[in-house]
């Protein structure tokens, strides 16, 4: 029965143009999206491998040079495209793709898309995760807003229910029927994603797994707005109702209330404003050690405790270069100011995460949006993980490079020089992406929001369609 | 066959159907006649469990529809005054999903054979609905209450609007189903059609069943008479 209701309604949709219309204009603008997003994806990684080879031969062959002006002289850290960013580019657009290391400071990404852009891009790019986002959930309204209001207004609805068809198969069938071409839609999307990225060279890690819970997330997201829109239909009088109450659902969902709850995610725990969080940084440096102070308060006690411990009178005395000894000291204690106020931005942006996390109840995006990212590896999180490696990267590099002075010259010795085989011993800069692992654990609310709203959706379509009255 | 025991709808203080007796037996066709509002179209939504009954039950074949809503619809066709069936789909494709809907799978060969026997000619099972006048929907409307093996039918105004031929087509239907047992309620106005047709009548008023007798009991004049005393 449910096979004979499937039939009858995919019959009576392919023969009406509003869908085959909708649906082939949905398959092309799908393919253009996936391949836009190719070139863009090769493009973006051929200039990040081009720039990360550069980076690392200017380091190497930056010639004879006392090791500290080396750490001064840095290098950058280029974040990795992650495969899948394909079909979900996440924030990498606003998020900067290098970072500046250098000794003394640690800076922030660099060179975001959206600065090269022109306001045009502002009302929104043609790119997978646009379409799997937002024009889908539309589509499937589009599809599926008249599915029982058609049949009551026309009065097939009094003849159906006078053959006695149980509720649950009308009610299945219909789903399937408005589903399944949702469903093809979004497989052709992917499966292009996956030979496009299986066919580019050196695409890097990236796993079926994340793949295919990509996938299963936007099934799941398409299943809760098949759920409403039929839930919609069933309890509408009108066509025309159902229609206009379901627009104001999409708009609700996928436009209103992710504006609202980052509006009030930031007035609950607003970020600092770049200058503040500056500021902040530099009241701390000040009152602290600094490697090229000697006369500060801090830098007197370190010499003195550094003096007493050897034994000795004179920092000329010690057995190895105070110079180096005391910028690493330097370099170390501001690397602990750093991780302060970098600790506390996280802290907002975590503070920021569980707000939308309780928001999500309220809107089946909200929790598509973040997982989406985060199994893109596109969101902040991946871009913090990557800021953090970077960081440390840095302190590595820096270390290594005063450690040479203290141990290979004397304090003084400022002529002393290393050459390409200290800058060769620094390993280059290896970015590995969050695990799956990572990412299931961080995302687990959101997933299971989702799910809930799965749920949800489907108990309250089944009962309405049960108690739909065929007036 | 049908049977209706102190059947009654209340909507708040309105009466739209005061408690109610009724039975039709096999092979009978039990007219209603009477005014619009007067109950008819309310009895025969009892019957398929569209309203819920404020007091009393309704039966078909000893099932309560009320209790076993989807055992009663099995035994029950349906034809309302305007047959509405999926525009996009041909007559035969009609008939076959409904079919499906109540259980009942049948080759193209059988479904051309309900078709036929509605009187549906040939050359129209294959064409769309939208392409149907209302005459031709009302014999696929036949065919599916063929083809659904239904032993009860209730039909609500079914020959409003039809022409005289067209009409008379759907009674000699009628009378061909009840030779074969089909017990048959229908709620018409046409007095000519409920005489010549049915075995039964039934004069309902304002909710109430006024007069019931057979056909053979009263010709067409007195029939006419009978119906505009109530009336007045």
């Amino acid at each position: 029965m449910i096979r004979a209701i499937l039939r009858k309604e995919l019959t009576e949709n392919v023969r009406e143009g509003r869908f085959r219309v909708v649906i082939l204009t949905l398959l092309l603008v799908t393919v253009v999206s996936v391949l836009v997003s190719k070139r863009y994806y090769e493009s973006v990684n051929e200039q990040h491998e081009r720039a990360r080879a550069n980076a690392r031969q200017e380091w190497v062959g930056q010639g004879q040079k006392n090791p500290h002006s080396a750490a001064h002289y840095g290098t950058y850290a280029f974040k990795p495209k992650y495969p899948l960013s394909l079909i979900d580019n996440g924030v990498d657009k606003y998020a900067g793709v290098s970072i500046f290391l250098e000794a003394h400071k640690r800076s922030d990404a660099q060179y975001m898309a959206a600065q090269d852009q022109t306001a045009l891009s502002r009302f929104g790019d043609l790119t997978p995760d646009f379409i799997l986002m937002f024009l889908i959930p539309l589509v499937i309204i589009l599809l599926g807003f008249n599915a029982f209001t058609r049949e009551r207004e026309s009065g097939t609805l009094r003849l159906l229910k006078s053959q006695g068809v149980p509720v649950g198969r009308l009610l299945l069938g219909k789903w399937v029927a408005l589903y399944l071409p949702i469903a093809i839609v979004t497989l052709v999307l992917f499966a292009l994603a996956a030979i496009l990225l299986s066919g580019i060279r050196d695409y890097g890690v990236f796993g079926v797994g994340a793949w295919l819970l990509l996938l299963m997330v936007f099934l799941v997201y398409y299943a809760v707005f098949t759920n409403l829109t039929l839930l919609v239909s069933a309890v509408s009088p009108r066509s025309s109702l159902s229609f206009v109450a379901l627009l104001g659902l999409w708009v609700l969902s996928c436009l209103a209330m992710p504006k609202a709850s980052s509006a009030m995610a930031d007035s609950l725990f607003p970020y600092p404003t770049q200058l503040e969080f500056e500021e902040q940084i530099a009241r701390d440096k000040r009152s602290g050690l600094n490697g090229h102070d000697p006369w500060n308060a801090a830098a007197k006690k370190l010499e003195e405790e550094t003096l007493a411990r050897h034994n000795v009178q004179t920092v000329a005395e010690l057995p190895f270069n105070w110079d180096g000894y005391f910028m690493q000291q330097g370099e170390e204690h501001e690397a602990e100011i750093y991780f302060k106020h970098y600790q506390s931005l996280k802290e907002t942006y975590q503070n920021q995460t569980r707000v939308y996390k309780t928001l999500a109840v309220l809107s089946p995006f909200l929790p598509t949006r973040f997982l989406s990212m985060a199994i893109c590896r596109t969101d902040y999180h991946a871009h913090w993980d990557f800021a953090d490696a970077a960081e440390k990267y840095r302190l590595m590099l820096v270390g290594k490079m005063n450690g040479d002075m203290v141990e290979n010259s004397k304090t003084g010795e400022w002529d002393y020089l290393a050459d390409e085989k200290l800058w060769a011993a620094v390993p280059d800069f290896d970015y590995q992406p969050l695990s799956q692992r990572t990412v299931l654990a961080l995302q687990q609310g959101n997933l299971l929001t989702l799910l809930g709203w799965w749920l949800v959706s489907a108990m309250a379509v089944y009962v309405a369609v049960k108690k739909m009255s065929i007036f | 066959m049908l049977q209706a025991s102190n059947l009654s709808k209340f909507y708040g203080h309105t009466v739209a159907l005061h408690p109610l007796n009724l039975t039709v037996q096999r092979g009978e066709i039990y007219c209603l006649l009477g005014a619009n509002g007067a109950g008819k179209t309310t009895t025969i939504n009892l019957f398929l469990n569209f309203i819920q009954p404020t007091d009393g039950s309704a039966l078909v074949a000893g099932i309560d529809v009320v209790a076993r809503p989807e055992e009663s619809k099995a035994k029950l066709a349906y034809i309302p005054e305007n047959l509405m069936l999926y525009p996009n789909l041909s007559g035969l494709e009609n008939v076959d999903y409904f079919s499906a809907l109540a259980r009942q799978r049948y080759s193209r060969d059988e479904l051309t054979a309900f078709l036929t026997q509605a009187g549906l000619q040939e050359e129209a099972h294959d064409k769309r609905i939208s392409t149907y006048s209302k005459g031709m929907r009302q014999k696929v409307g036949i065919a599916i209450a063929l083809a659904k093996k239904a032993e009860a039918l209730l039909l609500d105004e079914p020959t409003s609007g039809l022409d005289p031929k067209a009409s008379n087509e759907f009674s000699e239907l009628l009378k061909k189903m009840s030779q074969r047992g089909v017990a048959t309620l229908m709620a018409t106005h046409d007095l000519f059609r409920a005489k010549e047709t049915g075995t039964h009548l039934g004069i309902m008023k304002e909710g109430r069943l006024v007069e019931q007798l057979t056909t053979d009991q009263i010709n067409h004049t007195d029939l006419e008479k009978l119906y505009l005393k109530h009336m007045n």
